[in-house]
């Protein structure tokens, strides 16, 4: 009879220490492949990024062995955080205050969610998909969207931003104690143990005398308070507070509490497991993009890993009922740890082939490069052949505007013969910002160019890279003035503002009503073009009234419909101005499906995507700049900074085939908004 | 009058519409203008057709949130096989193939595997939007060819063949649902899958079968949704699952399954498509949309509840019926 050592079986109940090996393999690779992963630095780093979302996996794995889930912690992490933003400056609270308001909040929230579920008994998957509507869609309606609550005090800051010790981030102490408490409550007292109980069998556990209904209340208010304390500390980190905080934490949450072992019908789980769970997932991140990997390829290998790790823990169960039936228990054990092991494995090889595979086919293709040589590199920039390597981030990877963006840049680089990094969120995401640029500090890159999301959030960790010595630009959208070296502006929000402005009194002769789609209600550029919109129209068009704001969303099919609703609503009006790039072929289509000839369409926009539109005469004009020439010139820039020949006191810049280019006030200039119209349109392929 | 009863929750909503509807044509009565009311149908019918879809889904005891991810991949694929000069026939069966594939993998994993529903789609919903994003790299698909807008039949004719088509499916699915033995196999397995078992039904067969039922409702919806417009977006489909859900949950469908009618759905639709619009037409902030949806579903909750429609202490999975 070999039965498994005790402490091995009290410690990784569900074969959770096939994590650790998964872990040690990342680790093991990444050393290699990624620049800077294997350092102290970078450990610390990791563990700040996942102290938020660590938060939450620790309620959720309580959430879970019950049986139950909660989709809404995410969204109460937008809703708190605004809370805490507005409790601080509007209502001018002291910080502590207001904190403790904040959690408060997140309690009340929290016990909505266990009215529904614990008392009234309602799914706790449809309750929590309505919470998770209702918390963002009330932290939205509080700011009305727009509202960036920021200038947080230093102290406070020093929470999510600090190091102690000069290493060690603060957060990572909360952290520690998070998963302290959680793992003495969950595994050394009896409420802990009765939430096993429920998972197994609610109606079991209620006859074992457990007040059932009672301890799931507890449990999702207690989700509602750790969320509201994630929130703080995301603020802190962040130094912003916008409704959009926490998106999708819910999802990486849920994958780590799912990997480390608890399963998802309930009754099983611990918090080792999640925590491991977590560290795999944050590594593979942290790895993937040392190594230069695109972070779509995180984002496919997390749910490879995950559907992997349940198919294994069905499998698992299937042979464990197998098992018992048969009574052989140890034989059947053995094997079982045998063809768990068997199947982990391969799992765990198929990923790391991917990744080998991966970087092998990008170490060999920057290896043909490097041969095919003879670029202007080889001459110039001396210190031991060093290829300078300049790292782009834009907004957002997917928008087709950062996409034309990319193609000026690389083409620059091959023209340099630079290596260029082009990684950024796939979506709007200030906090993957930070996270990317932490990456490339300890990867060590020369030059550090950013399109900003988040103006306050981001300037820290900038600051950061400039300390190390890195170079840092800002292009497209600014960071704060002390956190950049220069910013490559394609012109000001007051130039586009101005433009846009300008152009529709020119289509409505200076009079008439108008309505604007914008991108998102909360959207920070196209809310300062907004400012200028109107400011300009105070100014010089008093005639001409701006009706309507409506959001698209990014949305090409959202904009049209809220471009038809606005030519109903508001039928005098005769222009619709669209400032969001896939807004404006979405009011076009249905303008022009409207049959309505008097109304016209301007806007901010991409050619390529209107082209149809403005030779069918629907839309006048779009105003935008060269977005090939943006991403040429950053490029030439960042260069230009590392060899020394663009100082912080010159007037102009040699850019390439763009010639002579202004420099001013910390500013690269790329030149005035250009106007596409009919009759250029079609010289342009971007 | 014993009939009626059965209906009392869709017929909660269908009141809940009615009001809304009497409320914004009193406050802006150009609302009820025809061409704001086909406009209306043409802009949720891709919403309908996949939420007809869900709701098959939701009775089995299941749920795909993976929808939206599916629709973008499919409105892509679309756009490539029209420009590479698909006849139309053709590329119709094609895209309902590729979203029929996709619900398949849902499907096999979630029917043969008996992996959770919710876990399985919600990697999906990731893995095909980053996949997606990858492979177009955000490009649109432009160009197309001329035939590719309205099937090439013009505005007029085209937007009848889109509203036409999806009513016509749902009143053609909706009778299936409730008269064929397909239909009552999709109760049974929502209500009590062991039992459902015994009686002979294969719940896993079910399983794939309206999963992959769902794939290829996605891929036309897609379609139908594509060719309103001249260009393809890389990006389509965002939101299309919490739309769908809520949609079905607020048309009374029990999320537990079981219990529900596609009339329901229809209603849900209808509810939670005329809100965005109503706000605008009211002059009320377009942010509160989201809060309102929530609300109302919250709120089709609890006349769940006091109707006594739901079974207490339930847990996430029904149909779970042994103790592991």
């Amino acid at each position: 009879m070999q039965l498994a050592p005790p402490w091995r079986a009290r410690l990784f109940p569900n074969n959770e220490w096939v994590l650790l090996l998964v872990i040690a393999l990342e680790c093991a690779i990444f050393s290699i492949t990624g620049n800077n992963f294997a350092t102290a630095a970078n450990a610390f780093e990791i563990t700040r990024l996942s102290v938020e979302v660590g938060l939450l996996a620790l309620v959720l794995t309580l959430i879970i062995i019950t049986g139950g889930i909660d989709l809404s912690v995410g969204s109460m992490i937008g809703l708190a955080a605004v809370v805490l933003g507005g409790l601080w400056r509007d209502a001018h609270l002291p910080i502590v205050v207001a904190i403790a308001i904040t959690l408060l909040v997140g309690i009340v929230s929290g016990s909505l969610n266990a009215f529904m579920i614990a008392r009234l008994g309602f799914p706790p998957l449809i309750v929590t998909l309505g919470t998770f509507s209702l918390f963002r869609g009330i932290a939205e309606g509080l700011t009305r969207g727009i509202e960036n609550y920021s200038g947080f005090s230093q102290r406070f800051l020093f929470l999510g931003q600090g190091y102690v010790f000069g290493v060690i981030p603060t957060q990572l102490f909360i952290l520690m104690a998070a998963i302290a408490c959680f793992w003495w409550w969950l595994h050394s007292t009896i409420y802990g143990r009765s939430l096993y109980a429920i998972g197994f069998s609610p109606e079991g556990a209620r006859y074992a005398g457990i007040p059932v209904a009672r301890r799931l209340a507890f449990v999702y208010i207690l989700s509602g308070l750790v969320s509201s304390l994630a929130a703080i500390i995301y603020v802190a980190h962040l130094g912003q507070a916008k409704s959009d905080a926490g998106t999708g934490y819910e999802l990486m949450a849920i994958t780590a509490v799912v990997l480390g072992g608890t399963s998802i019908f309930g009754g099983r789980g611990t918090i080792l497991g999640t925590m491991l769970g977590l560290f795999a997932i944050v590594i593979l991140q942290n790895g993937l993009r040392l190594s230069g990997q695109p972070a779509e390829l995180a984002g496919v290998l997390t749910g490879v890993l995950l559907v992997g790790t349940i198919v294994f823990d069905r499998v698992s169960m299937r042979i464990r009922q197998a098992a018992n039936a048969d009574k052989q228990l140890s034989e059947e054990e053995f094997d079982l740890r045998n063809s768990q092991l068997a199947i982990l494995s391969g799992v765990i090889l198929v990923a790391a082939l991917i990744v080998t595979g991966g970087n092998w086919w990008s170490t060999r293709s920057l290896l043909k490069e490097l041969k095919g040589g003879g670029t202007a590199s080889n001459a110039g920039s001396g210190a031991a052949g060093h290829k300078p390597v300049i790292a782009l981030m834009p907004k957002a990877k997917g928008d087709p505007y950062f996409v034309s963006c990319k193609q000026g840049a690389d083409e620059a680089a091959k023209e340099l013969g630079v290596e260029l990094l082009w990684d950024g969120p796939t979506d709007l995401d200030p906090a993957k910002q930070n996270e990317v640029v932490e990456a490339w500090i300890t990867r060590g890159v020369d030059v550090i160019a950013v399109s900003v999301e988040n103006k306050v959030g981001i300037s820290t960790v900038l600051r950061k890279a400039k300390e190390k010595g890195i170079k840092v630009i800002t292009w497209d959208a600014d960071a704060e003035r002390d956190a950049r070296d220069f910013l490559i502006n394609q012109a000001t929000p007051q130039g586009i503002g101005y433009t846009l402005t300008d152009e529709a009194a020119r289509i409505l002769n200076n009079k008439g009503e108008f309505a604007i789609i914008t991108a998102s209600l909360s959207a920070a550029n196209q809310n300062e073009w907004i400012k200028f919109i109107k400011e300009r129209l105070a100014q010089k068009y008093p005639d001409m009234k701006l009706v309507a704001i409506q959001p698209s969303e990014g949305d090409r099919d959202r904009a049209f419909a809220e471009t038809q609703t606005v030519l109903k609503v508001y039928p005098n009006v005769k222009l619709l101005m669209a400032i969001a790039a896939p807004a404006v072929p979405g009011a076009a289509e249905a303008v022009q499906q409207s049959g309505r000839k008097d109304v016209k369409v301007t806007g901010l926009s991409l050619p390529n995507m209107n082209k149809p539109y403005i030779h069918s005469g629907v839309v006048e004009s779009i105003v935008l700049w060269n977005t090939v020439d943006l991403g040429y010139l950053t490029v030439y820039a960042a260069k230009a900074l590392i060899t020394g020949e663009l100082k912080p006191a010159d007037k102009e810049l040699r850019a390439g085939r763009l010639g002579v280019v202004e420099v001013a006030d910390g500013e690269v200039r790329l030149g005035a908004p250009f106007i596409f119209n009919k009759g250029n349109i079609d010289r342009f392929n971007f | 009058m014993m009939r009626l009863n059965r209906y009392k929750r869709e017929m909660s909503t269908a009141l809940a519409y009615v009001v809304l509807l009497v409320v914004v044509a009193i406050i802006a009565p150009s609302f009820c203008s025809g061409a704001n009311l086909r406009d209306l149908a043409l802009n949720n019918a891709p919403v309908l057709l996949v939420s007809i879809a869900m709701t098959l889904v939701i009775l089995i005891g299941q749920i795909d949130i993976s929808v939206g991810s599916q629709f973008a991949v499919a409105t892509v694929a679309a756009g490539w096989l029209a420009k590479s000069g698909m006849p139309i026939p053709l590329l119709l069966l094609c895209v309902i193939l590729i979203g029929a594939s996709m619900g398949a993998l849902n499907g096999v994993l979630v029917g043969w595997l008996r992996l959770p529903s919710i876990i399985v789609t919600l990697a999906m919903l990731v893995a095909w939007r980053d996949a997606l994003r990858w492979t177009t790299g955000g490009e649109w698909v432009q160009n197309l060819p001329a035939n590719f807008q309205w099937f090439g039949m013009g505005q007029q004719l085209g937007q009848w063949t889109i509203v036409l088509a999806s009513l016509i499916l749902l009143g053609l699915l909706s009778w299936a649902l409730g008269n064929l033995a397909a239909g009552r196999a999709v109760y049974a397995v929502g209500s009590d899958a062991e039992a459902a078992r015994l009686a002979g039904i294969d719940p896993a067969r079910v399983t794939f079968a309206v999963f992959t039922f769902m794939g290829a409702l996605v891929g036309l919806a897609a379609l139908l949704n594509a060719v309103r417009f001249s260009t393809v977006p890389s990006n389509a489909g965002l939101g299309l699952e919490l739309k769908a859900v809520a949609a079905v949950v607020v048309g009374g469908t029990a999320i537990t399954g079981g219990r529900g009618t596609l009339t329901g759905t229809f209603i849900g639709v209808a509810l939670l498509g005329t809100i965005g619009p109503a706000l605008t037409f009211a002059g009320i902030n377009p942010f509160w949309e989201k809060a309102i949806q929530g609300a109302i579903i919250m709120l089709a909750l609890g006349s769940d509840f006091v109707l006594g429609r739901v079974k207490r202490l339930h847990t996430a999975h029904p149909q779970i019926t042994q103790i592991p």
